[in-house]
């Protein structure tokens, strides 16, 4: 081969993969509305952003899967552990991460400043990509999809499984924010942990645990019933 | 001849110059970029070993405060873009002459660029302690930061643009001047502020993405064409016709294997064809780089007499199959991407693919020009292939020490679905092992740099050679 008809390769080559690269991108950028969902990016989740990059907090978690492994992916962090969740640990990182071997910055936002951060996430978790990531998409099920996983499960094993577990363990499966559950049932009764879930700090004042107020009270029933038998 | 025997090259310093090694006056430039290079790569390594210390062990939440481990993370990446960059920069200037057969068109803008980076290095790291940041990763630096890189990027373009244009233009300057143009004008996408998270993440890649797997290629490729016809007394002809042929193989599956970066951002299902199918290929033009630099030395049957800066280029070229060919591949697949997608195991995969394709690239160019900046002809070359060897299989080891944590990671995580910190503990124990490797690296490369800045000069009769 030539040099003259090795550069004639090297064009070829180039310009097809940036043809198809272009058209693309232009594709992308006719589908990307519906896809995320652009008519509810308000301002509040924009500002909720902005508090996303002043405080690096890319530089720890991923979001989309791009970041830092330091720390848990944030795509689905407002199906994880919800609104009050993420309030929870961003204004009070030293407490909630008390126990754990890796400590989170306490990055002083203000109660502003979390909210918008909680519209942020809110807005992100509906992003439409194709269910990454695998081990959040639990949450994100439909009742229906939900109730089949739970299959061969108690309806308050089921329950606990796909709205507890973020935050909580059992048998050292599940998450570590809150404490492990494996003896909550020598402490309280089906019908306290029932009010706990919707009130905590009405059992317990120094509850850290916000209010839940995403789950239903025949789930909040069905949970009590079954951590009340873990003793 | 009497020249040669009456330099006296000890200390740091840049020694006579010896017009059969430095033919133009103003190669000399690249002596100070390569220095500062290789003095924020050390730097770079240091502040990797605090990363691997907070990843192996628990930092108290007084520490973690006051040092959160996002602002030391940050430098680590921030230092290694700049040293990559100065180093490019520096090996720019000192080939360039060399083929356009000129001296550099301006000397004092070579120098002011130099000083446009490095202060703007330096304002960023301080930057970075005091909360001043983008907080976008490896794209932190603020956006007034931003303009001083674009005003020094203009700089060197112009510069070397200048020399180009008025000396003798070869296949080497070309594809070395496209991949810098190439360079400067993606940098500009990842300056806005994009209000949409998708939009954002997508053109964050074509800076990241398009540089690493674009850009940098044709520069490294150019600057790698011009070592081996240097040191291997191929013909030029030849050299080029590769150079063509491969980075026409680069941007071919380079460009639209971007895709393998937009399969979970929220981007139209196409992406995960065509980013799958062009970046499974990407692996084909680095078999071609590698089998060309071997078949290059066989053929010939060339006794190659510079023998660390060889070392370095088949570091770089075996280096670069493994860490950007392999392990790149091993997870491009959407299939398997969708488990290991911003885990551990993209960490392994960054960490090797960067240390073979562009810091041993980078040493490789360093080798060939320090010596002869320095005015050393021949000189002691055992402790420079000891820092290599030491250097080189500590990242290796540390490479496969964060693949064996990103494997538990997809698997526990990902696969049986079990909370972050529980993949956490049981990954913990393989994040002391890249500790361990960590402070290997960090002596091998002081082993070498240090040589590379200060070997003496040794007599004729001597068994060694460069």
């Amino acid at each position: 081969m030539s040099n003259r008809n090795a550069f004639l390769v090297f064009l070829a080559g180039t310009l097809a993969s940036l043809v198809l690269f272009l058209a693309l991108t232009w594709d992308t950028h006719q589908q990307v509305a519906a896809l995320t969902n652009a008519d509810k990016l308000s301002e509040q989740v924009v500002a909720g952003k902005r508090v996303f990059e002043k405080k690096n907090c890319n530089e720890c978690h991923t979001i989309l899967g791009f970041g830092v492994y330091y720390a848990p992916d944030l795509t689905r962090a407002y199906a994880r552990i919800g609104a009050e969740g993420i309030k929870t640990v961003v204004l009070h990182p030293e407490t909630v991460f008390a126990n754990s071997f890796r400590k989170m910055p306490n990055l002083g936002l203000t109660e502003q400043e979390a909210t918008d951060l909680v519209a942020f996430l809110e807005w992100t978790n509906n992003i439409d990509n194709h269910d990454w990531p695998p081990q959040d998409r639990k949450y994100t099920q439909s009742p229906d999809q939900r109730r089949l996983q739970g299959a061969g499960l108690s309806p308050g094993a089921a329950a606990f499984k796909a709205q507890c577990m973020g935050c909580h363990s059992i048998g050292g499966q599940g998450g570590s924010i809150g404490p492990a559950l494996d003896q909550v049932g020598a402490k309280y009764d089906a019908a306290t942990i029932a009010a706990y879930i919707a009130a905590p700090t009405t059992i317990n004042p120094n509850a850290k645990m916000p209010p839940q107020t995403n789950v239903s009270e025949a789930d909040r029933q069905a949970i009590g019933e079954f951590l009340a038998k873990q003793k | 001849m009497q020249q040669t025997t009456t330099v006296r090259a000890g200390g740091i310093g840049m020694g006579v110059r010896d017009e059969r090694l430095v033919p133009y006056a103003s190669q000399r430039v690249a002596y100070w970029y390569f220095v500062v290079a290789l003095a924020l790569f050390v730097l770079q390594l240091v502040v990797g070993l605090w990363l691997a210390i907070s990843y192996a062990f628990t930092i108290p939440q007084s520490i973690v405060d006051v040092l959160p481990f996002g602002m030391t993370r940050a430098m680590h990446t921030n230092l290694l873009v700049l040293w990559l960059l100065l180093g490019f920069m520096g090996g720019t200037y000192y080939l360039v002459p060399e083929e356009a057969e000129r001296e550099i068109y301006s000397v004092p803008l070579a120098y002011l660029q130099l000083v446009a980076f490095v202060g703007t290095g330096v304002a960023a790291l301080v930057g970075f302690a005091f909360g001043w940041t983008q907080g976008r990763p490896i794209l932190e630096i603020p956006t007034l930061l931003d303009f001083v890189v674009v005003i020094g990027a203009l700089i060197f373009l112009f510069n070397v643009g200048m020399t180009v244009l008025k000396g003798r233009k070869t296949a080497i300057l070309g594809m070395l001047l496209g991949g810098l143009v190439f360079l400067a004008v993606l940098y500009v996408f990842g300056m806005p502020f994009y209000r949409n998270l998708t939009i954002d993440w997508f053109y964050w890649w074509w800076v990241v993405h398009l540089w690493v797997e674009g850009a940098w290629e044709l520069v490294t490729a150019s600057i790698l064409a011009f070592v081996l016809i240097k040191v291997t007394g191929v013909d030029r002809k030849v050299v080029e016709k590769y150079l063509y042929i491969e980075t026409g193989l680069f941007l071919f599956t380079g460009l639209a294997g971007t895709g393998h970066h937009y399969y979970w951002i929220g981007a139209p299902r196409a992406w995960l064809w065509v980013g799958g199918i062009f970046s499974a290929m990407e692996v084909l033009p680095i078999i071609a780089m590698v089998v060309d630099t071997f078949h290059t030395q066989r053929q010939r049957g060339v006794v190659i007499k510079e023998k660390v800066v060889w070392t370095f280029a088949l570091g770089t070229a075996i280096g670069h199959l493994i860490g950007a060919g392999v392990w790149g591949f091993a997870h491009t697949l959407p299939q398997i991407n969708y488990y290991t997608h911003g885990s551990q195991v993209t960490a392994s995969h960054g960490h090797l693919a960067f240390f073979g394709a562009y810091a041993l690239l980078n040493l490789t160019m360093f080798w060939y020009a320090m010596p002869r900046l320095r005015g050393v002809t021949r000189f002691k070359t055992y402790p420079a292939t000891l820092g290599f060897w030491v250097m080189s299989l500590a990242v290796l080891g540390l490479g496969v020490a964060m693949g064996i944590a990103g494997v538990l990671q997809t698997y526990i995580e990902r696969v049986l679905g079990q909370g972050f910190m529980t993949a956490q503990a049981q990954m913990q124990f393989w994040f002391k092992v890249v500790l361990f490797f960590g402070v290997f690296i960090l002596v091998g490369a002081l082993i070498t740099f240090w040589h590379m800045v200060t070997a003496k000069q040794m007599r004729e009769e001597a068994q060694e050679s460069p």
